[in-house]
């Protein structure tokens, strides 16, 4: 890597460039709130937008990132969305609405930097001081807005204490503990039956000792405390209970210390939650807005020396390297095993190390003390190459783009580049302390999701068997053969309670293979799948390798969906990258057009709709006879009048039934 | 612990609290002072007590009216430590 990117931060805010010299080639900016400050007096954040979330993420990692986010985020706030989607139209913007039982103002400089770390833009409403029940009844109130994305209900523990009687006991404590439960279950139920699109974000309440030490006796402290972890564990029920509904979970919050608030705020102001709490929150809103917005990263990447091990396998040798037995040694095993983990739950674990490849196999393969092995990578580069272009390679090989990486490294060099290089990509900057590295992965949920599938748990599995199939192919002498060889099964099916959380997910990750990105949460594929005027359909795929799992889903409207003449309107198809061009997409687009004209439902429309990433699909009506009807050259529609129906492949062995 | 001079305290209520301030607006009442809350008031008592480690008595100045009363009586409390 020789480019010097001669840092923009450091010229405009009149520092000297090299200041950055220690921090890698294309190290990270000197003085990111210093930047942030003087766009913002130039008048030019909105313009230069781009630059924000590299920023941020330098502050994310300094040594006040917390008062500094919120320091940044007071630069943001003053940013209105309209002026930043003037110069970036595509910029995605998250609606949100605040409503709370004490002064929620302080939240907004946290969420806006948080947010604005993932290129996400706030446009945020408050609510009344001491509003939420009322706003929560109320379905013209500002949580009932149309389009929003997320009704945050801050709740603190005065919203139960201050509903007890001026001299109070226990008993009075569980009653309103109990009582308040049983009003936001309700609320909550309203909210999700009369708000279409929002998430509604509740959260547990802390329990301070100025609390419990209202009561003198032990008989009763001990019963608040029951009392209030019901409460609690109440509210993280109605998480599960309803769909729609995020409960965040104040107690890890606390337990990372500091004060839940500060006296005399609370006293003057009413403000509950003191501002590093708040920012906090704002972290964890932050990484269920990534969740519900569908940008999960999928793919954690891994450095090897001294991020996995204690030492340099070049230099100390594989009798040299420790990954137990030694106290440093074990903090890495430890940290090898939250890798494992995390790579447990269909996050795939990938390696890029500065290494020679047989070394590094021969460790991961043999080392006693690993705790990782070369199984659970779904790809090892270990080479000499500059990482950001390792990187590219392996998102190239796991047909997947860089923007869902996260990249750890102990290196400042490697961690600068990528961030650099690289801004997509989540940056984990360990460092030489072996024992923190657990805490700085997990710093943010990077790799969150609503709910995990079969095919999550799998996942690893899945894109391992892809190196066989690979094989398969290097070893035959055309695709066809390969094709052949490789005995492709697919099942078409209409999609039942049992596919909705998967077929939800893929509508939500699929990003290159997705016609018109519509993106769906669960109830809504529950809703269309149940409905007598639409046909929702699953593609199930294998091959004699392994199962494929639930890899496609078509949505379908009946009667034409608005458009002219009855027949069928595909509304969606989408499909993972990972089983492209095998004569999946042709089988079951095949079979869909025969069903439609032997039930004689008339001609079949459908419709691309450009994204940044659905490119590759553009020709695919095209390509399977329809033709043009209609819409702009951008964002065509397609008829298929039925009269010759693409050929189901011969080397597939072909399932498909239309009837629930 | 220092005492807090009268341009650290402007230079705080500057920097912290990120607010265009003219030299007057040290004497004018807050309800001419460009977009003044009690959240203001918070994060400069904050900011002050982390410049100076002196704890601010936060409750007498709410019924302030302009930033040379705060001043005022924020100067007051870390003089006499």
């Amino acid at each position: 890597m020789t480019t010097v990117v001669d840092s923009p931060v450091s010229a405009a805010a009149g520092e000297p460039a090299d200041n950055n010299a220690k921090a890698g080639p294309a190290g990270p900016a000197a003085d990111p709130i210093g930047r942030l400050q003087a766009l913002a007096r130039a008048k030019t954040l909105a313009a230069d937008y781009a630059e924000v979330a590299p920023l941020l993420a330098e502050v994310a990692w300094g040594e006040n990132a917390a008062a500094d986010l919120v320091r940044a985020g007071r630069v943001l706030s003053k940013l209105s969305p309209a002026a930043v989607l003037e110069h970036h139209p595509a910029q995605p913007v998250v609606k949100v609405a605040v409503a709370g039982h004490s002064t929620v103002a302080a939240l907004v400089p946290p969420l806006t930097a948080e947010l604005a770390r993932h290129g996400l833009v706030l446009d945020i409403t408050l609510g009344d001081f001491d509003g939420y029940l009322r706003e929560l009844q109320d379905t013209g109130s500002q949580l009932y807005a149309s389009g929003l994305d997320l009704a945050l209900v801050v709740l603190d523990p005065q919203a139960v204490f201050d509903e007890l009687p001026e001299v109070w006991r226990v008993e009075d404590l569980e009653q309103a503990t109990a009582a308040k439960l049983a009003q936001l279950d309700r609320l909550a139920e309203k909210y999700v039956g009369n708000q279409p699109t929002a998430t509604l974000v509740l959260n547990t309440l802390p329990l301070q000792r100025t609390h419990t030490h209202q009561l003198v006796d032990l008989r009763s402290r001990a019963a608040l405390g029951i009392a209030w972890r019901e409460f609690n564990a109440g509210l993280l029920r109605l998480a599960v209970k309803h769909q729609r509904v995020a409960v965040i979970d104040f107690d890890p919050l606390v337990a990372a210390g500091g004060p839940v608030g500060d006296a005399r705020m609370a006293s003057y102001a009413k403000a509950h939650l003191g501002d590093e709490l708040l920012g906090r929150y704002a972290r964890e809103v932050a990484h269920l807005t990534r969740t519900i917005k569908a940008l999960t990263k999928k793919v954690l990447v891994l450095d090897l020396d001294n991020t996995l091990w204690d030492g340099i396998l070049g230099d100390d040798g594989a009798d040299g390297i420790e990954m137990a037995t030694t106290y440093r040694g074990e903090a890495f095993g430890n940290f090898q095993r939250v890798a494992k983990q995390v790579g447990s739950q269909g996050v795939l674990l990938a390696v890029s190390s500065k290494n020679d490849h047989e070394p590094v196999l021969e460790v991961l393969s043999t080392h006693p003390d690993m705790v990782l092995r070369d199984t659970d990578f779904v790809r090892v580069n270990a080479n000499w190459n500059p990482k950001d272009a390792n990187l590219r390679d392996i998102a190239a090989r796991l047909n997947l783009g860089v923007d869902s990486f996260v990249f750890a490294d102990d290196s400042p060099f490697e961690t600068g580049l990528i961030a650099a290089s690289l801004p997509e990509v989540a940056v984990v900057r360990l460092d030489e302390e072996p024992a923190l590295h657990i805490g700085k992965l997990l710093a943010d949920g990077w790799f969150d999701v609503l709910e995990l599938t079969a095919e999550d748990r799998e996942r690893a599995a899945l894109y391992r068997t892809d190196a066989a199939r690979q094989d398969l192919l290097d070893s035959s002498d055309n695709f066809e053969e390969y094709l052949a060889n490789l005995g492709v099964t697919l099942t078409l099916a209409p999609v039942s309670e049992a596919e909705v959380a998967r077929v939800s997910q893929l509508s939500l990750r699929s990003n290159q293979c997705n016609l018109t990105t519509l993106r769906m949460q669960p109830d809504t594929v529950r809703e269309l799948a149940q409905s007598p005027d639409h046909l929702v359909l699953y593609l199930r795929s294998g091959d004699k390798f392994g199962d494929n799992g639930l890899i496609g889903a078509l949505f379908c409207t009946k009667g034409g969906g608005g458009s002219e003449g009855a027949g069928l309107t595909i509304d969606n198809y989408i499909m993972s990258c990972r089983v492209l061009s095998r004569g999946i997409e042709q089988a079951a687009i095949g079979a869909l057009l025969a069903h439609a004209r032997d039930a004689g439902l008339g001609p079949v429309h459908a419709s691309y709709r450009p994204t940044k990433k659905n490119h590759r699909v553009r020709d695919f009506w095209p390509s399977f006879g329809f033709e043009r009807h209609g819409g702009t050259d951008e964002a065509p529609d397609y008829r298929h009048d039925l009269a010759a129906l693409p050929e189901i492949p011969g080397h597939l062995r072909l399932d498909a039934s239309f009837e629930r | 612990m220092s005492t807090l001079t009268e341009e650290r305290f402007l230079e705080i209520v500057r920097d912290e609290l990120d607010l265009p301030l003219l030299e007057t607006d040290l004497e004018n009442d807050f309800d001419q002072v460009v977009s003044w809350d009690s959240l203001y008031l918070l994060r400069l008592v904050a900011a002050v007590e982390q410049e100076t480690g002196t704890r601010v008595p936060v409750g007498r100045l709410f019924s302030k009216r302009s930033l040379r009363d705060i001043y005022t009586t924020i100067a007051g409390a870390t003089a006499g430590v």
